[in-house]
């Protein structure tokens, strides 16, 4: 019966608000939605066996895994919650822990909770988390909380600072959110320009602004790369909708220096700064268990006529993040290499384990000349802050099987530094940039790298060592451009040393790759790793492939000819009753 | 009205409405005796036989063999469930299609009535579909020869052994265990009786709880990286794996197995692995290096108490061996 009244003093209560809202006119605001005692005895069952681990015993965001976790988990006791409907400060709504729950905080170690705890759990368990929360109380009658997004409880006035209302475009397409007209993406672009979003979020959005910042609690903080958008915490498993980052620019993130912009920017405003920040995010294939891009588990590596042309910015190596199998490849493009994504995870397996690997991915981008014989691997991958104390340079490597003419059908070596009967070369290149310091402002014409190269033979994880032959591996041309280190890598097809690889063309090679991030002490084996994926070398286009079709169709239509006549013929016979017709029966 | 477009219309219109309107109807979360999809299926072509007798429809024999074929890829490709892969759909219908001309040529009359319209676009009696057909056919063979021949590239397959076999015995931290006898020395008590226990608050009360909370601070501090916080294998780092990690979830996994054998796997990981089989390509650390052997049987114990599942046991007292 107790619920009973609940459910009749909540009626109440949205009557008596919706009597205060009606006239509009007075600056009215809702209160927070109370604690449901009658659900916090169930509740505390889910918390202690699902979210104690991480969360910890008194909701401090202090649980065992916490001290290996980057983001750490929430701490619940000051009421500071990032992902709101709120005005920033505020707590939050139900509905919006109640998603968090569900959908989880994507790029974190927070996982969707919806197909594994039961609605009345995810519900009981929210009003739990709400009962931990000690130095707010949800019941007090001077928290005021506004709904900035969708207005339902308050009505904040003037349009400025009003509710965020529907975008200013027609609807966007399909799970892409593709299709928002390029004037609001360019109207977006000046307003970021002109409130500065740079200042944290860097010059292309990858969050390589400001790396001093700092949260609530004191621990290091940094910004959303808004070009990796699967990893934003809100966005709900709706990885590329613009309404994430509209939210974000309206109620600001709790606990991090990142505020709203609701004075500075209308409603539609904050949509605009959305369609570009959105825009910036290439649309890959979103795996729905993982919530992360699918990696291209082979990586194509293109036919080039006579050289291949060793510059970064060279045409020839141009190319787009997004699939093209969502946003088709424009028509320069399409002939060039596909840039392929190579999922990253720290290496936890060995000797000193990296639990917060700063890379997410790599992107890898691939030519091969024949008449130079020699092969190019350009390696991309998002890195806010460069590394400043040359003891710990940045450093990318790629590693092959060195013996792959004794390996047998799938045998691949052991994925980290071989093992002792099968060995493996690594490619691998150290890096500091030049004239380079992290509080720079934005440069567009990036900086230079001071590149070392080393070859090594792995025989085990504790079995590395240096090439004594002299190095074949050539760096070409390197750049850190806005938040990206690019590197490229070239070698010779065929080269003497025992241990290096000997790369075939149009077989299925082996190759992993590795990552060290300077400016956080990565060294050794406290990496970032990948699995192994493949390489191929393609082959040139065959010539057949032009002679072939219109000698197939001229056959081809020879023989409908010969149907043709042969038809006539039958049909001549019948007439003339040289033959008789098949009889049906009477 | 023409009664070859009626039948058409029937055909066409009544798909629609059954796709649209009553498929759904018919595939609820929870399948019913009469509310599945083969029902529905059947309730559809005995909607096409009803009218078409009601209606006295005879449409042309090609039209009927079209329906026929069409009530086949229907059936195939969006009412079989689990769907199935599209090389058994070709081979499904590559059957299907033969079956619809057996139909077809069942009798001399309807196979030449279904011939009549082939045979006058052929000789040009059709003059319109001669042209189109001796013009478009060229080019679609063109076209299919250019596709075969371009070069294409897909990453190469590879099968493996999902769960490899144990070793008699291993050795951990210089001690030797016989897999088949090594039980868990944590397991103190029958694990049910701890269903609505809580870690952390009754760590104190109960010392099957304390191992328990042990174990899964250990989890949490090493394992959800890639075995998930649900220990689904849905971890933070799952995905850049290949093959992903185990989900203990999952009926196939620990729910069938030994704690010792998995005490074998936690401890040697996928260098541990045995030769035979390869290649396993297991990310899995060889958590000896890392974990007391204590910690490894208290992490196996947090992960059935987390998941429910019981480990599988060989003995008087397991029926399942």
């Amino acid at each position: 019966m107790t619920n009973n009244n609940y459910i009749k003093r909540l009626i109440l209560s949205f009557l008596a608000m919706a009597m205060i809202m009606l006239p509009g006119t007075a600056l009215a605001a809702g209160v927070p939605d109370p604690i449901n005692k009658d659900m916090l005895e169930s509740g505390k069952k889910v918390y202690f066996k699902r979210c104690v681990w991480c969360h910890g015993v008194e909701g401090g965001g202090d649980g065992p895994a916490a001290d290996r976790l980057f983001t750490r988990p929430r701490n619940f006791i000051q009421g500071t919650f990032k992902i709101r409907w709120t005005d920033s400060g505020e707590l939050p709504l139900d509905i919006n822990l109640i998603n968090t729950v569900k959908n989880g905080l994507q790029g974190s170690a927070m996982p969707a909770w919806g197909e594994f705890l039961s609605k009345d759990e995810i519900l009981s368990v929210v009003q739990f988390v709400k009962s931990l929360v000690q130095d707010r109380d949800f019941s007090d009658e001077d928290e005021e909380v506004n709904n900035v997004i969708t207005g339902v409880d308050a009505d904040l006035g003037d349009s400025g600072k009003g509710p965020l209302g529907d975008p200013p475009w027609a609807e966007t397409k399909g799970p892409y959110h593709l299709g928002i007209p390029q004037e609001h993406v360019d109207a977006g672009k000046e307003l970021f320009m002109k409130n500065k979003c740079w200042e944290c979020h860097g010059g292309e959005g990858r969050g390589d602004g400001n790396p001093t910042m700092k949260d609530d609690w004191g621990f290091p903080i940094v910004a959303a790369n808004w070009q990796q958008c699967w990893n934003h915490r809100g966005a709900r498993r709706d990885v590329y909708n613009p309404f994430v980052i509209a939210r974000a620019i309206s109620t600001g993130l709790n606990g991090t220096p990142m505020p709203n912009f609701r004075e500075q920017l209308t409603g539609p405003e904050r949509w605009q700064v959305a369609a570009f920040v959105n825009s910036l995010c290439p649309r890959k294939k979103i795996d729905a268990l993982t919530l992360k891009p699918i990696p291209d588990f082979l990586i194509q590596s293109v036919y080039t006529e006579g050289q291949v042309v060793p510059k970064i910015d060279d045409p020839s190596w141009q190319s787009s993040d997004t699939d093209d199998r969502i946003v088709s490849a424009t028509e320069e493009l399409k002939e060039n290499p596909k840039r392929h994504h190579i999922a990253m995870a720290g290496q936890i397996t060995r000797g000193k384990r990296n639990f917060d690997p700063k890379a997410d991915n790599l992107w890898v981008t691939t030519r091969w000349s024949a008449e130079e014989q020699a092969v190019y691997y350009l390696v991309e991958y998002d890195q806010r802050f460069m590394s400043a104390d040359p003891e710990y340079p940045d450093a990318v490597a790629i590693q092959w099987p060195a013996k792959l003419q004794d390996l047998f059908g799938a045998e691949k070596p052991y994925f980290i530094y071989g093992d002792s009967k099968k060995p493996v070369d690594i490619w691998k290149a150290s890096f500091m940039a030049k004239d380079y310091s992290a509080t720079n402002a934005p440069n567009e014409k990036g900086y230079q790298l001071d590149m070392s190269v080393k070859e090594f033979v792995g025989n085990g994880f504790d079995a590395l060592s240096d090439k004594e032959s002299e190095a074949k591996v050539e760096i070409v041309d390197s750049i850190y451009h806005q938040g990206r280190v690019k590197v490229m890598f070239k070698r010779s097809l065929k080269t003497e040393g025992e241990f290096d690889v000997q790369i075939p063309s149009e077989q299925f090679i082996p190759v992993s790759f590795f990552q060290w991030s300077g400016r956080d002490k990565e060294h050794d084996e406290h990496m970032a790793i990948s699995t192994w994926y493949y390489t191929i070398l393609k082959p040139a286009l065959p010539a057949s492939l032009y002679y072939m079709p219109p000698i197939i169709a001229a056959v081809f239509i020879c023989f409908q000819g010969w149907l043709v006549w042969m038809t006539k013929r039958t049909r001549k016979m019948y007439d003339e009753g040289k033959m008789r017709r098949d009889e049906l029966p009477k | 009205m023409n009664k070859t477009l009626v039948s058409f219309l029937v055909f066409v219109v009544g798909l629609a409405v059954f796709h649209n309107a009553i498929f759904p109807i018919f595939t609820p979360k929870e399948v019913g005796w009469f509310l599945n999809r083969y029902v529905y299926f059947l309730l559809f072509v005995a909607y096409l036989i009803i009218t078409h007798f009601i209606l006295r429809l005879k449409p042309p024999i090609s039209m009927m063999g079209l329906f026929v074929w069409g009530i086949g890829f229907y059936f195939y490709k969006f009412v079989l469930y689990p769907p199935i892969p599209w090389t058994l759909f070709i081979t499904y219908m590559v059957m299907w299609s033969i079956g619809t001309f057996l139909y077809i040529s069942q009798d001399p009359e309807t196979f030449r009535e279904f011939r009549k319209p082939i045979v006058k676009a052929i000789v040009g009696e059709y003059k319109l579909a001669q042209i189109v057909l001796m013009i478009a056919m060229p080019i679609l063979v063109g076209w299919a020869t250019y596709q075969s021949i371009y070069p294409s590239f897909q990453e190469p397959v590879e099968l493996r052994t999902v769960h490899p076999a144990p070793p008699a015995t291993t050795k951990v931290h210089g001690k030797t265990y016989p897999l088949e006898s090594t039980n868990n020395p944590f397991r103190v008590d029958e694990q049910d009786n701890y269903k609505d226990s809580f870690p952390f608050l009754d760590a104190d009360k109960h010392e099957y709880m304390k191992y328990v909370t042990e174990g899964g601070t250990i989890f949490f501090q090493n394992c959800h990286f890639c075995h998930g916080d649900q220990l689904n294998g849905l971890g933070m780092f799952s995905h850049v794996f290949n093959p992903t990690p185990a989900n203990f979830i999952d009926p196939g996994t620990i729910a069938m197995l030994q704690e010792a054998f998995i005490f074998w796997r936690v401890s040697k990981g996928g260098p541990g692995l045995p030769n035979e089989s390869t290649p396993w390509s297991s990310a899995m650390p060889p958590w000896e290096e890392h974990l007391k052997t204590e910690e490894i049987w208290k992490v196996i114990l947090f992960e059935y108490w987390y998941t429910g599942w019981h480990p599988r046991t060989f003995g008087t007292e397991g029926s399942e061996g």
